[in-house]
């Protein structure tokens, strides 16, 4: 089966740190997967995305994307890759309105000197519209409450149609309500378009039901990777990933 | 014959002007969004130190401002970029050491000292503009619009979230450095016209302006450059009928417009 991403021994360590954030991480998922992340706060579960896409370089070992090496320069990665970050610091006076916000997620994808064509803008509208943010289009992003702003985010990065999604903790910002329609939106999603989802999430209860894959990280290791009903079993989650709820 | 060299001066002031408006406003919206006040500021007054020098070494004062400030801009750039530094700190220096610097060679200029031509280079004129002069900028302005129309969705993306861009997959490094060096050529063309002190009003006012009216930053790309032509034309109307220094008088309307701007804003009322 084609792999979408692969980690060969990787450890990333932050610029001016001593401690790798990622000790020797193994990691492949294939094309197509669907996998969430869990594990307390400070165990890599970000480093690792950012480490995915190139965000942050890692120091050892191999991590290749759809095929391709990274070696420090990740942008044509990135082009390929959405990313739903866990904070983004949008403060109330940006002068950005939601729909372009929603159709900048594109931007990187279409490529330089390309022209923004209709499609795009009908897919930005789509998506807009799929998260059920329709009312919003037109305000500013700074003006919205933290789970709007969320969904904001969430529609830009589907809306790049990506061939990777990652996302680093998209429901924090929810209510239950909307994390249980946003969650099966997202395994529609998925169904209908093929890509390979990461997910990096600390409500259990909301992984999305096509998620099939669970990988807990602890200290900068993976330390369980397996499938949903083997690693969610209770004594597993005791050992590796303390005080989650559900 | 006396009337045409009036007339001349005339036409070259309103098309320094207009110019002049259009581009330090435009390059100012990169600035205030992108949080380079300090920096631009910094280059207004680097480019005033160069055109000191260049001056009390009987040279081409462009030549230096422009060499001044585009040094300025590539040896602050990464450190306001990394943020690894209070950049404030060493912004603060190099404008009170350029201050210091400029005013030294005015000073030291003979005969020129202090006199109308260095003056110019503070306060600004509409007296001096010549043919280069205009060429120049027409360039600098061709230059610019050429820039945000081939690659608008590149410095929106980066205007809204530099990281989020560069997650996104666009470069965003290039971009921040071509917007610094435009700037500092900017502001060194704008010397002659407005003045190494108050070019930085023009970059700052006009879109600090519009800011109070939207959120909506397609409008503001497209109406701050407006607002910094007709605060120019209206700077050198005051200019040329109170016999005004050009850039005093540009900065003052600049201010009041963003003072009114200010007063009316739908932003800024309650309910
Ligand atoms: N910019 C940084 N510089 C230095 N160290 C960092 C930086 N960001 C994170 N770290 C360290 O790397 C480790 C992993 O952090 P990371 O953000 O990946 O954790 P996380 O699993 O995403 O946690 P959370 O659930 O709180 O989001 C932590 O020990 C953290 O202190
Ligand atoms: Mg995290």
């Amino acid at each position: 089966m084609d792999k979408a991403i692969e980690l060969h021994a990787v450890d990333t360590i932050y610029e001016g740190e001593k401690i790798p954030s990622l000790k020797n991480i193994n990691l492949h998922v294939n094309k197509g997967e669907f996998i969430a992340i869990i594990g307390p706060n400070g165990a890599g579960k970000t480093t690792l995305l950012e480490t995915i896409n190139g965000l942050l370089e890692s120091k050892k070992g191999k991590v290749i994307v759809l095929g391709k090496e990274l070696n420090g320069d990740g942008n044509g990665i990135r082009k390929l890759v959405g990313y739903v970050p866990q904070d983004y610091s949008i403060d109330e006076l940006t002068p950005f309105l939601v729909s372009d916000v929603v159709l900048m997620g594109r931007f990187g994808k279409i490529g330089l000197l390309k022209p923004i064509t209709k499609n795009d803008k009908e897919i930005a509208k789509n998506m807009i519209d799929y998260l059920g943010i329709s009312d919003l289009s037109h305000r500013p992003i700074g003006k919205l409450s933290g789970g709007q702003a969320q969904k904001v985010m969430i529609a830009r990065a589907l809306a790049k149609e990506p061939e990777i999604l990652l996302m680093d903790e998209p429901f924090s910002n929810l209510d239950f309500e909307a994390r249980k329609d946003v969650s099966e939106k997202l395994s529609h999603f998925h169904k209908s378009k093929q890509m390979t989802f990461v997910i990096v999430i600390h409500d259990i209860a909301s992984i999305p039901k096509v998620c099939n894959r669970i990988i807990v990280m602890d200290a900068g290791k993976i330390i369980a990777d397996g499938k949903k009903e083997d690693i969610l079993k209770p004594e597993l989650l005791e050992m590796g990933y303390k005080g989650i709820v559900c | 014959m006396l009337e045409l060299v009036f007339t001349k001066i005339l036409l070259f002031a309103i098309i320094g002007a207009v110019l002049t408006g259009f581009t330090c406003s435009l390059m100012g919206t990169f600035v205030v969004r992108m949080n380079l006040s300090s920096l631009g500021f910094a280059m207004s007054h680097a480019a005033f130190a160069g055109a000191a020098l260049g001056i009390f070494l009987r040279k081409d004062p462009l030549i230096f401002a422009l060499l001044f400030s585009i040094f300025v801009s590539l040896a602050l750039g990464p450190l306001a970029d990394k943020a690894k530094l209070k950049t404030d700190v060493i912004i603060g220096v190099i404008f009170s050491l350029s201050m210091a610097i400029g005013l030294l060679f005015l000073n030291m200029s003979p005969d020129t000292a202090m006199s109308s031509t260095a003056l110019r280079i503070l306060w600004g004129s509409v007296l001096g503009m010549t043919t280069a002069d205009i060429m120049y900028l027409l360039i600098i302005s061709v230059i610019t619009i050429i820039f945000v129309m081939l690659f608008f969705k590149e410095i929106n993306s980066i205007l809204f979230d530099r990281k989020l861009a560069r997650a996104s997959g666009i470069n965003d490094k290039p971009f921040y450095y071509l917007i610094l060096f435009l700037t500092s050529v900017t502001v060194a063309f704008s010397l002659k016209l407005v003045g190494g002190l108050l070019v930085f009003a023009l970059m700052i006012n006009p879109t600090s302006s519009v800011y109070q009216f939207t959120y909506d930053m397609k409008k503001i790309i497209l109406l701050s450059p407006i607002v910094g032509v007709i605060s120019c034309l209206l700077g050198i109307l005051m200019s040329f009928s109170f016999d005004l220094p050009t850039g005093s008088a540009i900065a003052i309307v600049c201010s009041a417009i963003f003072g009114v701007s200010v007063l009316v804003s739908p932003k800024r009322r309650k309910g």
